[in-house]
């Protein structure tokens, strides 16, 4: 599905956003090609939003500039957004309408008719709640009312600003599922997020903001191509201070009884040798997928991105070639 | 286009709660004030109140009641969409920012409309069942037209100036106070202030906005035979003499304002990020 070769859906040039006080994007530029599932991870903060504010063309940039669907003059996005659905931070809908209701707007200025927002209520689960009001929906409910109204004609390009955000692990798994299922059927998708997880499940790339930055942009599937190192040993604080001194060590982290690091040369053999040399024996070595959360800490320094994103953690999150979607 | 966008107006005209409790609130407050006029009529014979002669009473200068409520409710359905961010939503969603605001502009003669006909309904109504049909004369004629017709360019007016400040400050509640300080007294410290300081302005100040709507809403200078009663009853008691002014002026003063106030508001709105 993913298809490097082709025309890019969203591209940017050095896009800035400067605020009185911030530069809340800081030239950006990045490309998402047809097809693609593009995480936007970064922490609260980073400029997630105003970059996706940037691209909506409800924000201004100060400097630089974007192409959807290969056209950037004012005509060309107007009429690219008819091929898009978008949602902006948070659901945004009339709180005295019911949810139905407030498809109808979106529907009306989409030219979309009736049987679509039955269509699109369905495919979200809110078939049968489509007649009470916004404002009496819970958190989840309003944000499967906004994917289904980013669904109402049926767009190539989906863009999600923290779809997930706020919402239990069963309310993120149901988001989920949906993103999946638009994947599925060809759509490209765009979404922010702040939760290192989250974008490993559900996206094929990712590029990390910080400050305003594009830090790093690979495909999912790169990241975690390159293996890492995984060591234990009796005193794991020693170990980690050990393979810290290590040459070819890029970076180490201690994480619980365990040790990880990524080598330049990926020789475990050589590590293990000059270990032994030094005193410290092993009780385990193996080379490891690395998971984005390994990538991200090296790309950004950060050890977490929000206490939020760890904690809603389902166990250590270890990643499987072959699981991403 | 227009279509579509004055449907999906009437659909958040009609569904939301504010738009009841005004129109209700405003049925209440009319009612009562004129029953009160029915009532001085059946104590005082020199008064009276069926139609025609009723219209210069039901369509006198409380018809602005009606217009307040026009712009609280323009302000409430208007600056809301900024709070809720659907203003933002609907232009994701692919309607132009010029698109959004001419749907706004759209819903403002619909507005107006509606609190004048109440008052017309509910003052008619009453005066109706005073009136004795069998006289075969017209219960309503080509002055009442006309004071309909200025009137509602008031009401145009009032509603314009709510839409404005509703896209300049683009929160209820805020927006609300600003309107209301404008109306009730910051225009007149406004024109009082500048006069006082620049005299050659004073002529010009007489055109304040608020000022020159409430130049239409006068019903004696539709209503001739209204106007000559009006003086008469005026020398008699001795009183000041009513004067009316020429239509033209007030008319082409309004649709001004109309105008520059729209504009305005469409370009202040387009220059911000939503
Ligand atoms: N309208 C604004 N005025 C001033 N600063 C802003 C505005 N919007 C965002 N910012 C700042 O820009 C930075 C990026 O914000 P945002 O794009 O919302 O981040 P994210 O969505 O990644 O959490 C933050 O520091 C934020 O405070
Ligand atoms: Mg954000």
């Amino acid at each position: 599905m993913t298809d490097p070769g082709d025309s890019p859906v969203i591209q940017t040039f050095d896009l800035r956003k400067r605020y009185r006080r911030t530069t809340a994007v800081d030239g950006i530029s990045f490309r998402v090609d047809a097809g693609q599932v593009f995480g936007f991870l970064g922490p609260n903060g980073a400029g997630k939003t105003t970059t996706i504010g940037l691209l909506l063309g409800i924000i201004s940039p100060t400097a630089g500039r974007f192409e959807l669907f290969g056209g950037s003059s004012a005509r060309d996005l107007h009429s690219a957004r008819r091929r898009m659905g978008a949602t902006l931070e948070t659901p945004n809908f009339y709180p005295y309408l019911s949810g139905r209701d407030n498809l109808r707007i979106v529907a009306g200025v989409k030219h979309r008719d009736r049987a679509e927002i039955e269509r699109v209520l369905d495919l979200v689960g809110l078939g049968r709640r489509a007649k009470q009001k916004f404002k009496a929906y819970s958190l989840g409910m309003k944000q499967r009312l906004a994917l289904a109204a980013t669904m109402l004609g049926d767009p190539e390009l989906i863009i999600l600003d923290e779809p997930a955000n706020g919402l239990d692990p069963e309310g993120m798994r149901e988001i989920r599922e949906i993103i999946r299922g638009l994947a599925e059927r060809g759509k490209t998708i765009f979404l922010s997020s702040h939760m290192l997880w989250e974008v490993e499940r559900t996206c094929t790339h990712v590029a990390i903001i910080q400050n305003g930055r594009i830090v790093r942009q690979q495909s999912v599937a790169d990241v975690t191509s390159h293996g890492v190192a995984g060591l234990r040993a009796a005193d794991p604080a020693a170990l980690a201070a050990a393979v810290a001194e290590y040459p070819a060590a890029r970076w180490v982290r201690q994480r619980g009884d365990r040790v990880v690091a990524e080598l330049e040369d990926g020789d475990l053999a050589a590590l293990n040798a000059w270990l032994a040399r030094r005193g410290v024996h092993l009780s385990h070595l193996a080379l490891e997928a690395r998971s984005l959360e390994d990538v991200f800490m090296e790309a950004t320094g950060v050890g977490e991105l929000a206490p939020a994103a760890t904690d809603a953690l389902p166990g250590p999150v270890r990643h499987r070639l072959g699981e991403v979607p | 286009m227009i279509l579509r966008a004055l449907r999906a107006e009437m659909l958040k005209l009609w569904k939301r709660p504010a738009t009841w409790v005004t129109v209700g609130l405003f049925t209440l407050i009319t009612f009562a004030d004129v029953l009160d006029d029915y009532r001085d009529a059946l104590k005082d014979p020199e008064v009276s109140f069926f139609l025609p002669e009723a219209w210069s009473r039901i369509l006198g200068e409380e018809v602005m009641i009606g217009f307040i409520f026009a712009s609280v409710l323009v302000i409430l359905l208007v600056a809301a969409e900024f709070s809720w961010r659907t203003a933002r939503q609907n232009v994701i969603d692919g309607l132009s920012k010029t698109q959004w605001y001419w749907a706004k502009v759209l819903l403002l003669p619909v507005v107006a409309a509606l609190f004048l006909v109440l008052r017309v309904v509910v003052g008619g109504s009453f005066a109706l069942a005073g009136t004795d049909l069998s006289s075969g004369r017209a219960v309503m004629g080509g002055p009442q037209f006309a004071a309909l017709g200025g009137m509602y360019l008031t009401g145009l007016g009032y509603a314009c100036l709510a839409l404005f400040v509703s896209a300049a400050v683009r929160s209820s509640g805020p927006a609300m106070a600003v309107w209301f300080a404008w109306f009730a007294f910051g225009e007149r410290l406004l024109v009082g202030g500048l006069g006082s300081l620049f005299q050659g302005l004073r002529p010009a100040l007489k055109w304040a906005p608020v000022s020159t709507f409430n130049r239409l809403n006068d019903y004696l200078r539709y209503d001739p035979e209204a106007l000559r009663q009006a003086v008469e009853w005026a020398t008699r008691h001795d009183r000041p003499v009513p004067q009316v002014e020429a239509l033209g002026p007030a008319v082409a003063g309004t649709a001004l304002w109309i105008a520059a106030l729209l504009l305005t508001g469409w370009w202040s709105y387009r220059r911000r990020d939503l």
